[in-house]
């Protein structure tokens, strides 16, 4: 049970930590930080987990094709987080996401006022929407890990039995694991099956659950009935990826 | 224009849109170029157009013969463009020819192909909710494909809220007038079926003027729904009493029609959307198997204006010139 104690310890540790947070003294840190501020944003918008999972996956695709260095990283964020309510009709309002935008970066400061700052942050918005869409050749369609994780969880419901699963929050740990891990652009990297499959693996070992009827099989993976071809240093690594994440989130 | 599409003439604009025919000079094709408008000051400052984006991001991720095809998306300057798949006419223009004979044969291959490309797109879990004659494209040989996709999307979600003010009024499905919020593939079917009785009558099945009006012509025909064969009708959030309507027998309307097509038609306008059939199960009723065959993409007949062109080579009218031409007599019988 220790591990319990430790994830949960983590967690809120981080929250404190969040609150906290200054952007604008951040470094890049790879795309970490503008992840991070599209998720802070995105939650105070009221944006769908999908929405958020787009507009992070849109924003890693972006500074894969662009030097990081030209951009300004949170109004890239925010124009993610705008297209991303447009691609996934769970509509973000212009209007809402440059304040919640402003008011995360300048803490504590009060909304924009209708003037110059207003308009040049929206002219911005818009202007990178559209060059957002050209880098990523107006490919914005995404599969997302999200509704395999869930395919998945239906059928261990099953496999663990009602008890464990409703005992254990298995699935909202897997699903903590999964956003962490879109924080960072090594989501980009894998299928989706296999990071959801890696996402589960991951918290199942925190709980130090074991999956019935797989102890006689050393060779076969328990999550061999859900994916086959994911070899067990790449789930290896998929996880550890998370574990980055992880320390980069703590850490700062 | 991006210089591998070489502008050849304007074709029509629309709401959003202005749309070109081109030839795309690395493949020598003729498409459809559609310029998404940024026009007013007001919509720039909004960034790109929802409508246009949900084309690109739906129809990016599907391809079937009988689905319109987006070939190529561009940006140049604050411009976005969309390559499709080049269309001669539609089946706007067909019915409305009336120097076109529509057989059943014919109707059978349109209605079969409509219904192929429509089950592709809800197998992949979406929903078209615009199907109206002039999305239903047709070239000249004679291969039908839906188009249109500004107001597609996906469906499935349990908790999702969904606008009901979809669908062009005379093809609208009786849950959506009703105000139903949470729908399914049926509101396309039923659509299906007013275009299959508009292919048989050659005019609207359903011209509502309003959306009571609407209500009131569906039940003109197939009588009010009750709670015996509509379960759950009075909980839909703008539910009204209609006063009695009589049921017309589908024969007396569709007077040339079999009994096997007849079917279809009254498989697809079930009042209940829960009754009503799939596109797959559509597919396996006996009209479709039955003889005759449906007519074979080249033998399918065109427009006039289409037919010329091919005659003679020279470019198309445009088609708001064509239509004006064309003015209101129509005819009512069936032709078979």
């Amino acid at each position: 049970m220790k591990e319990v104690i430790d994830v949960m310890e983590l967690q809120r540790e981080k929250a404190r930590r969040a609150a906290i947070i200054d952007y604008r003294k951040m470094d890049f840190m790879g795309g970490f930080s503008p992840a991070l501020f599209v998720f802070e944003c995105g939650k105070k918008l009221n944006g769908q987990p999908l929405t958020l999972a787009t507009a992070a996956v849109i924003l890693h695709r972006f500074f894969k094709e662009m030097d990081h260095s030209n951009y300004d990283p949170y109004l890239i964020a925010s124009s993610a987080l705008y297209l991303a309510g447009k691609v996934k009709d769970d509509p973000l309002k212009i209007r809402d996401i440059i304040n919640v935008a402003h008011n995360t970066l300048h803490r504590g400061s009060t909304p924009l006022e209708i003037g110059e700052e207003y308009w040049n942050m929206r002219d911005g918005i818009v202007q990178a929407e559209l060059l957002i869409m050209r880098a990523l050749k107006f490919e914005v369609g995404t599969i997302h890990p999200h509704k395999y994780m869930l395919h998945y969880f239906k059928s261990m419901e099953g496999w663990l039995g009602k008890d464990v699963w409703d005992n254990i929050p298995i699935a909202k740990l897997a699903t903590c694991f999964l956003q962490d891990l879109h924080l960072d652009p090594a989501v980009l990297d894998y299928s989706p099956q296999h990071i959801a499959v890696a996402s589960i693996s991951l918290a199942l070992q925190c709980y130090g659950v074991q999956l019935p009827l797989m102890e006689d099989l050393d060779d076969e993976a328990w999550y061999s009935v859900f994916v086959k071809d994911l070899q067990k240093d790449k789930h290896w690594e998929i996880m550890e990826k998370i574990m980055e994440v992880f320390s980069k989130e703590t850490g700062h | 224009m991006e210089n591998r599409y070489e502008k050849i003439e304007f074709l029509g604009e629309g709401q959003f849109a202005t749309v070109y025919k081109a030839k795309d000079i690395e493949t020598d094709n003729i498409v459809a170029v559609k310029k998404i408008k940024l026009g007013t000051r007001e919509e720039a400052q909004d960034g790109i157009n929802r409508t246009a984006l949900r084309e690109i991001k739906l129809l990016q991720e599907l391809d079937h013969e009988n689905l319109i095809g987006l070939l190529d998306v561009f940006g140049h300057m604050s411009n976005v463009s969309l390559v499709f798949d080049f269309m001669d006419t539609d089946l706007e223009v067909i019915i409305k020819d009336n120097t076109i004979i529509l057989t059943t044969a014919n109707i059978k291959s349109y209605t079969l192909q409509t219904l192929r490309g429509l089950e592709y797109l809800h197998l992949n879990w979406i929903l078209h909710r615009d199907l109206k004659p002039n999305n239903l494209l047709v070239d000249s040989k004679g291969v039908l494909k839906i188009g249109d996709f500004g107001l597609a999307k996906m469906y499935g979600s349990p908790n999702r809220i969904n606008t009901h003010q979809v669908v062009t009024r005379w093809y609208r499905a009786p849950e959506l007038l009703f105000g139903a919020k949470q729908y399914g593939t049926c509101i396309d079917i039923w659509a299906v079926g007013c275009i299959l009785a508009e292919l048989l009558l050659r005019l609207p099945l359903f011209p509502g003027e309003s959306d009571l009006d609407q209500l009131t012509k569906i039940f003109g025909v197939f009588g009010n729904p009750t709670e015996e064969n509509w379960p759950g009708i009075k909980t839909l959030s703008d539910y009204i009493e209609f006063k009695p309507f009589p049921i017309i027998p589908l024969k007396s309307i569709f007077t040339a029609a079999g009994d096997d097509l007849l079917e279809v038609i009254e498989s697809m306008l079930t009042l209940n959307p829960v009754a009503r059939k799939s596109c797959s199960e559509c597919l396996k009723m006996p009209f479709f198997s039955n003889k005759p065959a449906p007519t074979v993409g080249s033998k399918l007949p065109l427009p006039q204006s289409i037919r010329k062109i091919a005659e003679i080579e020279r470019p198309s009218l445009k088609r708001k010139l064509l239509e004006s031409a064309e003015g209101g007599t129509l005819s009512k019988r069936l032709f078979v």
